[in-house]
């Protein structure tokens, strides 16, 4: 044992018998019945011990009421790496978005940030993973050192998520509480990064993995390690072993509200409370006020029909708005409720119009921002919405939702309006004034306007809302014709340019803060669909694709760069803004309609579950933000 | 015979490297592989993918080699008994096929007695009345048992069933029992379930087995010797189960072949739309997800099941009917 570790395990042992003391003078909060049993046979410390020195006490100002212990909470999963969705509802995070979507420290107690550069992480003394080893910086070294720096394990250097231009971060480690990470410039991914619904993980657990790593490990009995579980070398076993995020490997310890006791293959997951979470309700009580999560596995289009049976107290993944009328139908037999959530994309369904496209004489035309525009005048939202989506939906371009402090009605607005004569007017203004005998207009080079949509084939939906589209763009002398493939095809034909037009999901987060990476709407990925192969410039730092030569896009990647320097949350609002602006005039994606309803089924007998709420992957981490281990059975 | 055996034992081996090729370019004919089907799940649910995560993922699992070096890498882990690894459950195949075949083999068992128990009475009634009313209205029902959809039967029955009986929607067994060790109360449970998958898939199979049942046993009784058995006077029942019911048996010896694959894979599509716990949901999944080695070696376990089966009924055949050669007439 080093000098710094020896100093730091001491720190750790004296965290460790402080809570005892402390809690005594306070009042200790009441035993968890769970664990009364195990506590008083001595195998399991009293729950003063187990709580760090400084729990997180939530305030519970929302309405939300203080619950009773127990119950066992059940849930329809589709698959064995389902599991995975028991860390996103666990939403236990160094940092987390609170409902106003601010990042608050959860696991951690408190952070600093200076500069924007500069973050100093401040953790609870006497916390413990759940199976009651300190959680420390140690934890984090071990990441750092053992992980991200070690040549094996990251064979290309340290995560790209923690460059900054490249460059990695200094990380300190001042005391077993205390973790720095310091840039030489500003870093605005680190913080949302580490809330996110999958996040980044700068900690793994340390005591545990040490038996898995050389550096911690006798060679000969890691390769017996390796060996026996038939891995192809130690770095497989260590990758294995240590999947914080997919909860497959009921060993291995974890921050969150219940952890995992079940190792696939098997048809049902058993989830016990983590006896040593860091949260308390407002009268000091340690959360989750659940007991246990059970998760079967059904295949996923059964899993509505279960769910209509009542055979899931909290179900929204793998139910779909279709599913409503089936679902209401057993609320009475089967005591539960649905209640319908918002999703957050920023269009259910959107047009990419590709800008890199090959054909030339299709790629002019849809480079022309009127051609764009155009086609956008000619799509019945409002008919959509009644056909498709039974009139609950809002007609809105692919842009951020009214939930978002960006919001601006003009972006939803813009260029959205169903007017085929003005739609008309434009495309007769760019020249496309011949037709052929069906009233089609021509192309330049005499070929009809037949635009060809690549979809992913997935969903009738899509189908459906092309049908409506089809008609619609007739007025306008453009034929609508919609080719079906397979995912993987249809990305590489996307990607490729040989598809013209292609049919996804609008914006992945809709509901942004100025705080949030505008990165979405900047070419940056190649899976943005309108510029694939600018965003694969981007990506492959200009190795690959091509580099963006349209005046606006080039000004969003700017915008995207200015975000990212900014030290001010004011400038980075007017860099938002600027590139939402950017997107409505120029009609990058036709979005259609977004805020489509999630059904959410909930027990009756489920409590402090919330009437109406974001339904989104991140930020919201599904019902990650409304805290499941709040949730109590009456 | 001992000759006949070794050598259709012998032919055996080629047959095995033809399958196993097939098998492994097939899975591999869609676009893309294991890693791009999951990246683009991933993605779907707005998960994003770390592209270095990726290309370390594709080192280890040896995805970055030609194709040919990962047949033989699977080959030859294979014939050592090692069948591989499965991405998706980031086990050995081994070990995630598991308590699946147990699952498998028992509703697999039970459908094919229920096809028997259904089907032979029927056919033979069915020949020894033949174009009586109920030859045709049993022979009706078998063919609406034929033509109706596994999968819409299959769906019809489980709303029923948890509408008139409450019994829980899909499965084996109640999902209270599924990780508990086998009881009296656990086996009622499947018991419960267990009619539902049975009766589906069995519907499918009955009106077949009536049909060819049917046709071989009219072809016997017209024969002469039944003719002389019912002269001198044998009694109905014993003359037709002793003599033209045993002829007319080939068939069903024949069908041994085939039935012990189906009995290991079970009905796919039923097993899916009824979420039971068997092989061929896994084995659907991990074609679709490109999980190469599962998909893989449960094929080829699938197909070597099948030649063995064929060898079996071959060999059973040659040794129950006299008529039936061992090798092509010789001039």
């Amino acid at each position: 044992m080093t000098a710094p570790r020896m100093l730091a395990f001491a720190l750790v042992c004296l965290g460790a018998a402080l809570p005892a003391g402390a809690t005594a003078a306070t009042g200790s909060p009441p035993e968890v019945p769970y664990f009364a049993e195990a506590v008083a046979r001595g195998e399991l410390p009293g729950v003063g011990e187990r709580l760090p020195l400084t729990p997180r006490r939530l305030a519970f100002d929302d309405g939300r009421a203080s619950g009773r212990y127990g119950g066992q909470l059940r849930l329809l999963m589709a698959k064995a790496n389902d599991t995975r969705q028991m860390v996103v509802y666990g939403y236990s995070r160094l940092v987390v978005y609170d409902r106003n979507l601010a990042i608050v420290p959860d696991v951690l107690e408190r952070y600093t940030v200076e500069e924007g550069r500069r973050f100093t992480l401040y953790l609870r003394a006497g916390h413990r993973w759940s199976d009651g080893a300190p959680f420390t910086s140690e934890d984090f070294r071990y990441f750092w050192e053992d992980m991200a720096n070690n040549a094996e394990i990251s064979t290309f250097g340290v995560p790209a998520w923690l460059l900054v231009d490249g460059h990695a971060p200094t990380v300190e480690f001042p005391d077993a509480t205390t973790v720095r990470y310091t840039w030489a410039v500003p870093n605005p991914y680190f913080l949302p990064g580490l809330a996110g619904a999958r996040p980044n993980y700068i900690y793994y657990p340390a005591h545990y993995l040490e038996q898995f790593h050389p550096a911690h490990t006798a060679p000969e009995v890691l390769a017996r390690r390796v060996a026996e579980a038939k891995a192809r070398n130690w770095v497989a076993l260590h990758t294995r072993r240590s999947h914080l995020y997919k909860f497959n490997n009921p060993e291995l310890p974890t921050l969150q509200p219940w952890y995992n006791t079940t190792q696939a293959p098997a048809e049902r997951f058993l989830f016990r409370r983590n006896p040593y979470f860091h949260r308390v309700d407002p009268e000091g009580r340690q959360l989750p006020y659940v007991d246990e999560v059970l998760m079967s596995l059904a295949s996923s289009s059964l899993i509505p029909a279960k769910t209509g049976a009542g055979e899931s107290d909290l179900q929204a993944r793998y139910l779909r708005l279709d599913n409503y009328t089936f679902l209401k139908a057993g609320e009475r037999q089967n005591d539960y409720s649905v209640r319908l959530w918002r999703t957050a994309k920023g269009s259910q369904i959107a047009l990419f119009p590709n800008l890199n496209a090959e054909d030339p004489v299709w790629r002019k035309l849809i480079r022309d921002v009127r051609f764009r525009r155009a086609l956008s005048l000619a799509v019945d939202r409002h008919e959509i919405n009644q056909v498709v989506y039974f009139g609950l939906v809002i007609e809105s371009n692919n842009t951020v939702l009214p939930q978002s402090p960006l919001f601006r009605e003009k972006y939803q607005q813009r260029w959205a309006r169903f007017d085929p004569d003005a739609a008309n007017r434009l495309l007769d203004e760019i020249g496309l004034t011949a037709r052929d005998g069906r009233n089609v207009r021509l192309l330049p080079d005499g070929r009809p306007m037949e635009l060809i949509v690549q979809t992913a084939g997935e969903s009738t939906e899509e189908t459906d809302v092309l049908e409506l589209i089809h008609d619609s763009w007739l007025k306008i002398g453009v034929k609508l014709y919609s080719k079906p493939s397979q995912r993987e095809v249809f990305r590489n034909r996307v990607f490729a340019g040989d598809a013209v037009m292609s049919v996804w999901s609008g914006l992945s987060n809709a509901l942004p803060t100025a705080e949030m990476s505008p990165a979405e709407l900047a070419p940056t990925a190649q899976d943005q669909y309108q510029w694939p192969k600018w965003g694969q410039f981007y990506e492959t730092g200009s190795n690959a694709g091509e580099a963006p030569d349209l005046r606006e896009a080039q000004r969003l990647l700017d915008l995207n760069r200015t975000w990212q320097r900014a030290t001010s949350t004011a400038e980075r609002e007017d860099a938002w803004h600027e590139m939402l602006d950017i997107h409505a005039e120029q009609v990058y994606s036709i979005g259609l309609v977004c805020g489509v309803q999630q059904p959410v089924v909930v027990s009756n007998r489920l409590r402090n579950v919330p009437e109406s709420g974001i339904y989104n992957w991140d930020p919201g981490a599904f019902f990650g933000l409304y805290q499941p281990d709040t949730f109590w059975f009456d | 015979m001992l000759r006949y055996l070794f050598q259709r034992t012998l032919m055996m081996i080629p047959t095995l490297l033809v399958i196993s090729a097939l098998v492994f370019v097939i899975i591999q004919l869609p676009p893309g592989d294991y890693l791009e089907s999951y990246i683009a799940e991933l993605q779907s649910q707005g998960e994003s993918v770390d592209k270095e995560k990726i290309e370390f993922l594709r080192r280890t699992y040896g995805l970055d080699k030609p194709l040919h070096e990962q047949y033989l890498y699977w080959l030859l882990g294979m014939l050592q008994g090692d069948f591989g690894y499965s991405f998706e459950y980031d086990l050995p195949v081994s070990e995630v096929v598991g308590d699946r075949l147990y699952l498998t083999i028992l509703v697999s068992t039970v459908t094919i007695l229920f096809t028997w128990m259904i089907a032979f009475p029927i056919g033979i009634y069915s020949a020894t009345h033949q174009y009586s009313w109920g030859d045709y209205g049993l022979t009706l029902l078998g063919f609406i048992g034929l033509a109706t959809p596994n999968f819409l039967l299959a769906l019809v029955m489980l709303y029923l069933a948890n509408v008139w009986f409450g019994t829980s929607i899909g499965g084996l067994m109640d999902p209270d029992y599924i990780d508990q060790p086998w009881s009296v109360d656990k086996v009622l449970s499947v018991l419960e379930h267990l009619w539902i998958p049975v009766l589906v898939i069995g519907t499918s199979g009955t009106a077949g087995m009536i049909r060819r049942l049917r046709a071989n046993l009219l072809d016997e009784l017209q024969k002469q010797y039944v003719t002389t058995g019912r002269a001198k006077g044998l009694p109905p029942f014993k003359l037709l189960t002793k003599y033209p019911l045993r002829m007319a048996m080939n068939f069903f010896i024949a069908d041994i072949g085939s039935i012990l694959p189906s009995v290991i894979s079970g009905a796919e599509i039923t097993a899916v739309v009824l979420s039971l716990p068997t092989t061929g949901p896994m084995l659907l999944g991990a074609l679709q997800s490109q999980d190469m080695y599962l998909a893989g070696s449960f094929l080829m376990f699938l197909a070597t099941l099948t030649v063995v089966g064929v060898l079996l009924s071959d060999i059973a055949l040659a040794m129950l009917d006299p008529r039936i050669r061992l090798q092509g007439a010789r001039p």
